[in-house]
């Protein structure tokens, strides 16, 4: 083993990568990218605000303080109907989703049932039933305002509360659920695209028939293209946590779990491109089934959204994919800080990283049949 | 005593004959009869010899591609292994370079067997394969340190860019060259490390013509700096242009060898004198008359096969004294081709898509 030529293949592999647009695009500015984009579409789902428009007909003292209380709820941004506008033509109109209509006599039927218990008193809530999301949680606070407000007329007091206690770190964010699976994609998609371009074009090109006859030896050169590929993925990883921290204030934990994973999934998926070229020698036909692995990996691995959200059996499927030991390894060692999680899931990527590793060495051929 | 196997060239029955060094033994073909002489030469000290190939075989499945070929190739001297595409001629080649396993025989490069030994070789020998693209993304010089820096000996990069006319290319990335450009950056690659041997694969193959020249001239350069050259081809006049010693394989077996003198005298039908528009029908048969091999080719064409220089002038004497004028004369010399259609009765262009 002679440094001085893994050395030499190191620089030129690096040489290259610099002078690559695609592979600067897809190590670099294509996660920086997404971790953006989503960071941004996401990044007001902690804090979200729900219009709602009020129209009071009443205008008695309990319905400004009614629609006084709805004011002070954060979450909600309250407009105002003037009282003589019809409310379904204001609503086709202005095209609102939720509209609150305070009836005339509000206040009259609040003080008549004081004396009379018979009495009660209905608010209209006017909804666009395609708009379910947003409807439910308006109706929702609507619902609990009243029964405060019922609660203060009443004169009566909270007996029982409830207090929320977070079972993950303090500020859990999606963009916090994002960047570890964002990190083992672009790991994923480097290593395996840069596999199979040294496994099929390489050959193609008589590069391989060409180094086998020179000096360098299949193990300095596979361990020089190891090496490359690990610090490409670091590289990656350091653009990602950067970024997350620089522009969401994402609290990463850098830990030996979050290096041992990130060295795993570089020789899993190197392993796994490896076997690719091995088996599929034209380089475009190579892509194209590098493409069938990932692409399914990249949307059912949890790497975009939480495997929970999907049915059962896909859930199920996800856990025969590599991917997702990667994305819920990062998760626990950098965001969660779950160790115990952390090292089960080191472990198996580790294992599928030595069995694809190995495999993938031993039937990458330089010699013709 | 040597034992050879040699092939008629009628009937194509692979025959053996045995005889000492030196020694022309005449040999009879027991298939169709057709006499014929097999000369055992005086095998050369094994210090000069840079390459021996014995037996070697190679079979694919039913296919045998290489089909128990020897030949050996002296230090310092241009080999060509010509032939048409599909002949065996890469596969024996990326034997020899242990780039492929062969089914059987033995191959030895500098005296050392690369079974056991490609190992110590390697430092010793440079190569291009066919169709070889290097990285794409680094530049001439780049490209030929990067090559440089495998080997323990090293030749001066800068150097070897001069000596190959690339000097002014040398900031260029590989990807933004020409065809030309590129093999000659390949056969600078295969320089790098000042080898003995360099081998060439179909070198100038996909070239225009103008690139191929460049080529070549690089080619000859390297048999004036003393390197023994290993050059496959499948273009006859690369091979009568450069080569010291051609092996025509065919079919997985060689068919012939020898220098190009030797072949085309062997093989061909030597000089031939082509008279054109002759102004009498019978000419052909009035030089028959007179002792001429002569060839009546339609149109007033006629051709006269020539065995020495001066039987160029007693044909147009003759010619005159029998009154026939002619509009032009052509002397044509056997090549390579004309040996390739003799020995397999088909043109070498015709087999090389």
């Amino acid at each position: 083993m002679k440094p001085r030529i893994i050395i030499t293949d190191f620089v030129a592999s690096m040489k290259g990568w610099l002078r690559s647009r695609g592979t600067i695009f897809w190590s670099i500015v294509f996660p920086v990218m997404l971790i953006l984009i989503f960071g941004a579409i996401f990044s007001g789902s902690d804090n979200p605000t729900y219009t709602l428009s009020i129209q009071d007909l009443d205008n008695s003292e309990f319905s400004q303080n009614y629609t006084q209380m709805l004011e002070n709820i954060t979450v909600l941004d309250v407009q105002k109907i003037p009282r003589d506008i019809d409310i379904n033509d204001y609503i086709k109109e202005n095209d609102l989703r939720g509209a609150l209509v305070i009836p005339e006599g509000f206040g009259d039927k609040i003080l008549e049932s004081f004396y009379n218990k018979n009495v009660t008193v209905n608010l209209s809530f006017y909804y666009d039933p395609s708009d379910q999301g947003a409807t439910s949680v308006v109706r929702s606070i609507i619902g609990s305002s009243l029964q405060e407000f019922n609660l203060r007329i009443a004169n009566g007091k909270h007996i029982i509360g409830m207090d929320q206690v977070s079972t993950i770190t303090s500020k859990f964010k999606y963009i916090d659920f994002f960047i570890p699976g964002m990190i083992g994609f672009t790991i994923m998609q480097l290593c395996i695209y840069g596999s199979i371009e040294r496994n099929t074009k390489y050959r193609k090109d008589g590069i391989l028939r060409k180094l086998q006859t020179t000096p360098i030896t299949r193990t300095e050169w596979i361990l020089s293209k190891m090496l490359f590929m690990l610090f490409l993925s670091f590289f990656s990883t350091s653009i990602a946590v950067i970024v997350g921290i620089l522009a969401w204030n994402v609290v990463i934990t850098i830990n030996i779990w979050m290096i041992a994973i990130i060295i795993g999934n570089s020789f899993l998926f190197s392993g796994i491109g490896m076997l690719i070229g091995r088996f599929v020698k034209e380089e475009e036909t190579a892509d194209t089934a590098a493409g069938a692995i990932t692409f399914p990996m990249m949307f059912l691995a949890g790497t975009f959204f939480p495997l929970d959200q999907m049915p059962q059996f896909l859930q199920d499927f996800a856990r025969i994919l590599p991917l997702y030991y990667v994305n819920e390894g990062l998760r626990n060692s950098m965001i969660n800080l779950d160790y115990e999680k952390a090292i089960f899931y080191t472990g198996i990527v580790l294992i599928f990283a030595g069995i694809f590793f190995i495999a993938g060495v031993l039937l990458t051929k330089w010699k013709e049949d | 005593m040597i034992e050879k196997t040699v092939q008629c060239p009628k009937c194509h029955t692979t025959l053996i004959c045995t005889g000492e060094p030196g020694e022309v033994v005449k040999v009879k073909c027991s298939n169709c009869g057709t006499l014929g002489k097999v000369t055992f030469k005086t095998p050369i000290p094994s210090d000069e010899i840079a390459i021996e190939v014995s037996n070697l075989k190679k079979v694919y499945g039913d296919l045998v591609a290489v089909d128990g070929i020897s030949f050996y190739v002296k230090k310092g001297e241009v080999f060509a292994f010509l032939g048409p595409n599909g002949a065996g001629k890469t596969t024996t080649v990326e034997m020899i370079e242990s780039i492929r396993v062969p089914t059987a025989g033995s191959i030895k490069i500098l005296g050392k067997d690369i079974k056991t030994s490609f190992n110590d070789v390697k430092e010793k020998i440079g190569i291009l394969p066919q169709e070889f693209h290097s990285y794409e993304r680094l530049t001439v010089r780049e490209t030929l340190m990067y090559f440089s820096k495998l080997y323990e000996k090293r030749a001066d990069v800068d150097q070897i860019l001069q000596m190959m006319d690339l000097t002014d290319h040398k900031k260029m990335l590989y990807r933004n060259l020409s065809g030309g450009l590129k093999q000659r950056v390949g056969v600078a690659i295969s320089l790098v490390n000042d080898p003995e041997i360099v081998f060439l694969d179909e070198p100038t193959t996909g070239l225009d013509p103008k690139a191929r020249r460049e080529v070549w001239n690089v080619i000859s350069g390297l048999k004036k700096r003393g390197k023994t050259v290993f050059l496959t081809t499948h273009y006859m006049e690369e091979a009568e242009h450069l080569a010291d010693h051609i092996t025509i394989i065919h079919k997985g077996k060689i068919i012939a060898e020898g220098s190009l003198d030797e072949l085309t005298k062997k093989y061909g039908t030597g000089a031939v004198l082509h008279v054109n528009k002759c102004s009498n029908s019978d000419t052909a048969k009035i030089l028959k008359e007179r002792g001429f091999s002569a060839t009546s080719e339609g149109n007033g064409n006629i051709s006269v096969k020539i065995d020495y220089k001066e039987r160029v002038l007693e044909v147009l004497s003759e010619l005159r004294r029998a009154c026939v004028d002619y509009e032009s004369i052509e002397i044509r010399h056997s090549n390579l081709e004309e040996v390739f259609l003799n020995l397999t009765g088909a043109k070498l262009s015709e087999e090389t898509p």
